[in-house]
């Protein structure tokens, strides 16, 4: 999923990529094969395989559920998860701060809030039909990022786990009154505004997948060649400068990346928290803290997790679906706490 | 459509906070085998519970009807009232009611249909038909009922659904001299009862007899229709793709509508409202689509959205072309328009059918 090759620190050597690469592709297919209607595997890798090299389709439901359902709705999902993820660890890197994710920061809020002021103000480009929506939330969320640290860094110049994340939260709730606001106030259309607050995939297209992979291509590959100063960063700031990195426009041009891959991943599947904080937990168990390795692995990990609880949220329950979103915060919320605690008992 | 959407968001509250709930209970009882016997001992307690208060209530509701069957019901303009409410309760006024608030968009129709309609002091925000009703003075309903804007209205009597209102905004309200009466349709003969009551309520009881009669009139008429449509299989989506699907199965009054014209419902072993995915409509291969969503002028139609939808060019209804869109609560709200919309629905089926031509093209 990442874009490989980018990076060749001699870190994240081919077989690595080749075991992460397959763990994901296997998950797809896991996914793709399991859902609420029950489609014979065999017929799924044959109905994939026709519609791969071209050949016709037959117009079955099968064919349908598989090549314009579910297909589609899974790509986006292992997109979607592979952005949040690299975005996770990058500002985990960058900040120095475990509990850094899109979601507790307040970035998806603020993108949530461009997403919806998009649609309250009529923004949109004829061209592009998910445009607007689009450029808002990745506009709102640099924004976000940006007032949420520099007001964290007045407050305390060591930007501290805690401060971040309480500045976030009560960042997240700032936004979430806006967006209460603007539904009392808008028209009709826009009551249906909830979607970007709950996050849901269903619906993807293929055209929302090649927009995510669009944005992962330029957003993933811009993370990935500054995994060296990340590295730097997380010795200390100071010894950072003193090897030579530019600390301010690194800052900026991760901030920019994340800003991109949150913005565009808000705007086609709404809010799905915690994914930027499970996904590079798990990896980093597995590939250490070297964000030359940590940085792709977090891509692919964070891939397989979303598609994973995608498919807990289409079958547990089944005929019923679950938000995504439900089961991603049961487990990212449970392991933010877990993190929490086993950082203060080190602290003590 | 708000009221569909309120009861999602309801639905998405009353459903997937106690599923959260339940998860989040059950990892931390399962650690203590001991924590798990008394909290399965309280469910099966509010279980038995629950099982008492509904036959109580059921009674209660048909004791409140009989004496009505019995004899030639009128209009008595002068009182006094006596009710008993879907909740059970027995009210009583001196005088039938002259200055009512309604919250429910359902109750505002029906004071309308029984022909009390100017009674209305004041409507929850939602309440938009018939146009006149938007004369009325609107007060903020749902979850942010504003209790201080109706007791400012001084209303004798405030109709509202059991949805939303806690018991202390029950009690505030009656502290203020406000008599509070719950209507609460689930079901067509649910519809029956409500336009009763607010007709016994108003003195229009003679008037709300009508409304029934013509309702169940309608009704048994349609029913009729049922014979031809056998084997017919319908999906009736309250929520478009863009924002999730979601469909109306058991429990919703579309269901009931089905049923009686004989179509089968694809997704009746759902919920009343429940997210579903685009692969299950797909495989349940609906003969008719239904879909309440509005249109506001600009974009594809709902239909015609439904149409372009990749994928569901292979289900029956996308490939003839029967999709039909009825955005104004006809078959959502529990309402006399119930009928109104049965019968739109059952036309609409009809003409389907007699124009094999049409769908080959």
């Amino acid at each position: 999923m990442a874009s490989k090759g980018h990076i060749q620190d001699g870190h994240f050597g081919l077989r690595v990529y080749i075991v992460f690469g397959l763990v994901t592709l296997l998950t797809f297919i896991l996914c793709v094969s399991v859902g609420s209607v029950a489609v014979p595997p065999d017929e799924t890798v044959s109905l994939i395989f026709k519609a791969i090299t071209g050949a016709e389709l037959p117009r079955s439901s099968a064919a349908s559920i598989i090549i314009s359902s579910r297909v589609p709705r899974v790509l986006c999902v292992a997109l979607t998860g592979a952005a949040l993820s690299l975005s996770g660890a990058a500002m985990q890197g960058l900040l120095k701060n475990p509990l850094a994710d899109g979601s507790t920061l307040g970035v998806s809020s603020g993108a949530s809030l461009g997403a919806v002021l998009a649609i309250a103000l009529g923004l949109e480009f004829a061209a592009l039909p998910f445009a607007g929506t689009m450029v808002t939330a990745v506009v709102f969320a640099f924004v976000s990022l940006l007032a949420i640290l520099s007001l964290a860094w007045r407050m305390d110049r060591s930007l501290s786990t805690n401060t971040i994340i309480l500045i976030g939260v009560i960042y997240s709730m700032f936004v979430s009154s806006l967006l209460a606001l603007i539904v009392t106030f808008a028209s009709d259309k826009v009551k249906t505004i909830t979607f970007w607050t709950m996050g849901s995939l269903a619906g993807s297209s293929y055209a929302n997948a090649l927009v995510l992979l669009g944005a992962l291509l330029v957003g993933g590959s811009i993370i990935l060649s500054k995994a060296r100063e990340l590295n730097a960063f997380a010795v200390g700031e100071e010894n950072a400068v003193h090897i030579g990195v530019n600390v301010r426009r690194v800052r900026l041009t991760v901030l920019a990346a994340v800003a991109l891959l949150t913005g565009v991943c808000v705007s086609i599947g709404g809010c799905i928290a915690f994914v930027g904080l499970v996904a590079p937990h798990m990896v980093r168990m597995i590939t250490g803290p070297n964000h030359a390795r940590l940085l792709p692995a977090s891509a692919f990990g964070g891939a397989t997790f979303l598609m994973l609880c995608d498919l807990v949220a289409r079958i547990i329950l089944n005929p019923l679906q679950l938000p995504i979103g439900v089961v991603t915060s049961l487990i990212g919320a449970t392991l933010f706490v877990v993190i929490l605690y086993r950082g203060r008992k080190k602290a003590l | 459509m708000f009221g569909t959407f309120h009861a999602l968001q309801k639905h998405v509250r009353n459903c997937v906070l106690p599923v959260i709930a339940l998860v989040v209970a059950l990892a931390i009882a399962s650690p203590a085998l001991g924590a798990t016997a008394p909290a399965t001992a309280q469910d099966a307690g509010s279980k038995d519970a629950a099982a008492k208060t509904a036959p109580a209530a059921t009674d209660a509701a048909s004791t409140a009807k009989t004496p009505e069957k019995a004899k030639e019901v009128v209009n008595d303009p002068t009182g006094p009232a006596k009710i008993v409410d879907m909740t059970g309760r027995e009210i009583s006024l001196d005088a039938p009611a002259t200055n009512i608030v309604a919250l429910s968009a359902a109750d505002c129709e029906i004071l309308f249909a029984v022909g009390a309609g100017e009674t209305l002091v004041g409507r929850g925000e939602y309440c938009d038909y018939p146009a006149e009703v938007l004369k009325v003075p609107s007060v903020q309903s749902g979850y942010e009922t504003n209790i201080e804007q109706i007791i400012a209205l001084e209303p004798q009597v405030l109709l509202m659904s059991t949805m939303a209102q806690t018991k202390e905004q029950v009690e505030e309200l009656e502290a203020a001299g406000i008599t509070v009466v719950v209507s609460d349709a689930q079901d067509i003969e649910g519809v029956y009862e409500s336009v009763r009551m607010i007709g016994a309520l108003t003195g229009h009881a003679g008037d709300a007899e009508k409304v029934v009669k013509d309702m169940q009139k309608d009704l048994e008429e349609l029913a009729k229709l049922a014979k031809d449509n056998k084997g017919k299989t319908i999906y009736f989506e309250v929520s478009p793709l863009q924002y999730g699907l979601w469909a109306a199965g058991k429990g919703s009054f579309m269901n009931e509508v089905s049923e009686l014209l004989g179509l089968e419902n694809i997704f009746a072993d759902m919920p009343a409202w429940a997210e579903v995915s685009e692969e299950q409509v797909i495989d349940r291969n609906p003969d008719y689509i239904v879909t309440i969503s509005m249109y506001y002028g600009e974009g594809p139609t709902p239909i015609e959205e439904i149409m372009a939808r990749p994928g569901w060019d292979v289900i029956s209804a996308v490939e003839d072309g029967n999709i039909i869109n009825l955005p104004n609560n006809e078959l959502s709200r529990p309402t006399p328009r119930i009928a109104e919309g049965a019968r739109m629905l059952a036309d609409f089926i009809a003409a389907e059918d007699s124009a094999p031509v049409a769908k080959a093209a």
